[in-house]
C-alpha cells in the first residue's frame, strides 16, 4: 500500500478510533493494523492529546456536596471493611475446625468458620450470629455497604437467602439483582428482586459453595448478564 | 483537617494512586476534590440529568477506587483516565435509558440535545440555548466537524450510525472527524509554542 492509499484507508480511522466511533469489528481491524504499523502509532499518539481534551470543553456543573458525602462514606466503608478483613482473616488461619462445628455452621463448616471471622462490616452496625429457622443449624452474617442498607445473609445447606433491610426505592424500571463470585467468576443469581414499601428485600442463592463475594446491584428490568452499577451491598465470604 | 489529608493535598495524582490502591480514602478525597467537578459535568453533558449524572459520577468513583490498582500511568494522566472512566459510563447509562441508542431525527441540534425519556427542565433548556456557544477547542471548529465529534464523543454513535442520522456518505463523516480532530491537536500544539 502506498502512502496516498494509507493515508485514505488508515488516517481517517485512526480519529473515529480515539473518538470511540468504530464499530468493534472496524476496532479490532484498526487495532491489528496498528501493531504493525509505526506510522499509525506516531497518528495515535500525535491525535490522543485532542481527544483528552474533549472532556475539558464542557461546560461546568457545580456536583451537589450530597454526591461528594455518599461517595466518602461508601468509599470509607469500603476502606474499613478492607481492614477488617485482612484482620479477620490473620485472625482466622490458627483456629481448629472443631470450633466451626461446635457454633452449628450450616455451611460447610470451613466455609462458614472464614465467613464468621472475616466478613467485614463498619456502617451502622456489625453483627455475627447463628439463628434457627426451624428446620436446623443456620448461620446469619450482617453486613453492610451503602449507607443505611444492611444485609442479612441465612445460609440454609449449601445454600441461603440474603435479606436486605432499609434499601431505598428503586427508580422505575430498575429491579435489585444479586451476584455472587465463585473462582474468581462472577455469576448472575437467577431471581430478580425489589424492595417492599417498608424497604426490605429478599433472594434465595441456591448454592454458596466456593463463593467468597456477595454482592447486589441494581440492574434494569429483566436483570443483565453482569453487573452495571456500583454495588449496592457487599459481602466477603472468604473461603 | 488531618495530617493525612494535608500531606496528601501536596502529592501529585500520580502519587495518589498508589495510595488509593492500598484503599486510603483521604488520597481518594483529593483526587476527587481535584477531579470531582469536571467529572461530573462530563457525565451531566453526556447523559442531560442532574440525578443520572450523580448516579454515573459516584458509579465511576467507586470503580476507580476498587480498581485504582489498574491506573497506567504509561498510557495518560490519572485525570484523562479518570475521566475516560467517567466517559465510558455516562455513555453506557445513556444507551441503557435509550434501550439501545437515542433515537434519531434528522434536526441535527436536537440530536446533539435529545435526551431518552425526559422532559425538558428549565436548566436543560437554558443549557440548550447555550448549546452552540463557543466552549474550548471543540467551539473554534466549524460546525460541521464540531457536530461528527460531539456525535461520537458526547453521544456514544459510531461513524455509522452519524452518516445515517445526518444523511451523509460515510467517508464524509468519517473525513470531518479527522480533520476536526486535527485542527483541536494543532491549535493544541500552538498552545504550548
Amino acid at each position: 500500500m502506498n502512502g496516498a492509499d494509507h493515508e485514505r484507508h488508515w488516517s481517517d480511522d485512526v480519529a473515529a478510533y480515539l473518538l470511540g466511533a468504530l464499530e468493534p469489528e472496524e476496532a479490532a481491524e484498526l487495532e491489528a493494523h496498528i501493531e504493525g504499523c509505526e506510522r499509525c502509532r506516531s497518528r495515535l499518539r500525535w491525535l490522543a492529546p485532542a481527544i483528552r481534551s474533549l472532556p475539558e470543553s464542557v461546560e461546568r456543573v457545580e456536583p451537589p456536596r450530597e454526591l461528594r458525602e455518599r461517595l466518602m462514606e461508601e468509599v470509607r466503608v469500603d476502606a474499613r471493611a478492607a481492614e477488617a478483613a485482612a484482620t479477620a482473616s490473620d485472625r482466622a488461619r490458627p483456629r481448629p475446625p472443631g470450633w466451626a462445628r461446635r457454633l452449628r455452621l450450616g455451611w460447610r463448616p470451613l466455609a462458614g468458620l472464614a465467613a464468621l471471622a472475616l466478613v467485614a462490616v463498619a456502617v451502622a452496625g456489625y453483627e455475627i450470629g447463628s439463628e434457627d429457622s426451624g428446620g436446623g443449624p443456620t448461620m446469619t452474617v450482617v453486613a453492610g455497604h451503602a449507607p443505611g442498607v444492611t444485609a442479612k445473609m441465612v445460609g440454609e445447606g449449601d445454600g441461603g437467602t440474603l435479606r436486605l433491610a432499609h434499601v431505598r426505592p428503586l427508580p422505575q424500571g430498575r429491579v435489585l439483582q444479586a451476584w455472587v463470585r465463585r473462582d474468581g467468576e462472577v455469576e448472575a443469581v437467577p431471581a430478580l428482586f425489589v424492595p417492599d414499601r417498608t424497604g426490605h428485600a429478599s433472594t434465595t442463592i441456591a448454592d454458596m459453595q466456593g463463593v467468597d463475594t456477595v454482592m447486589v446491584t441494581t440492574e434494569p428490568s429483566g436483570g443483565s448478564r453482569a453487573p452495571t452499577s456500583a454495588p449496592l451491598v457487599t459481602m466477603s465470604i472468604p473461603q | 483537617m488531618g495530617v493525612r489529608r494535608e500531606k496528601a493535598e501536596r502529592l501529585a495524582d500520580e502519587e495518589l494512586m498508589p495510595l488509593v490502591g492500598e484503599k486510603d480514602p483521604e488520597a481518594f478525597e483529593v483526587l476527587y476534590d481535584r477531579h470531582g467537578g469536571v467529572a461530573y459535568s462530563l457525565a451531566y453533558r453526556i447523559v442531560g440529568e442532574r440525578s443520572t449524572a450523580e448516579e454515573v459520577t459516584q458509579e465511576a468513583f467507586i470503580s476507580i477506587w476498587r480498581s485504582g490498582a489498574r491506573f497506567d500511568p504509561t498510557r495518560g494522566s490519572v485525570r484523562s483516565w479518570m475521566l475516560s472512566v467517567v466517559r465510558n459510563r455516562a455513555i453506557d447509562a445513556l444507551r441503557s435509558k435509550a434501550g439501545k441508542a437515542p433515537k434519531l431525527t434528522l434536526d441535527d441540534d436536537s440530536i446533539l440535545e435529545q435526551r431518552p425519556a425526559e422532559e425538558l427542565t428549565e436548566e436543560q433548556a437554558i443549557r440548550h440555548e447555550t448549546a452552540s456557544e463557543v466552549r474550548g477547542a471543540l467551539g473554534h471548529l466549524p460546525g460541521e466537524q464540531s457536530k461528527v465529534i460531539e456525535l461520537a464523543y458526547f453521544g456514544g454513535f459510531s461513524q455509522s450510525e452519524i452518516a445515517r442520522m445526518l444523511g451523509l456518505p460515510l467517508g464524509t463523516v468519517k473525513g470531518r472527524m479527522r480533520l476536526g480532530l486535527e485542527k483541536i491537536r494543532g491549535e493544541l500544539a500552538e498552545g504550548l509554542a
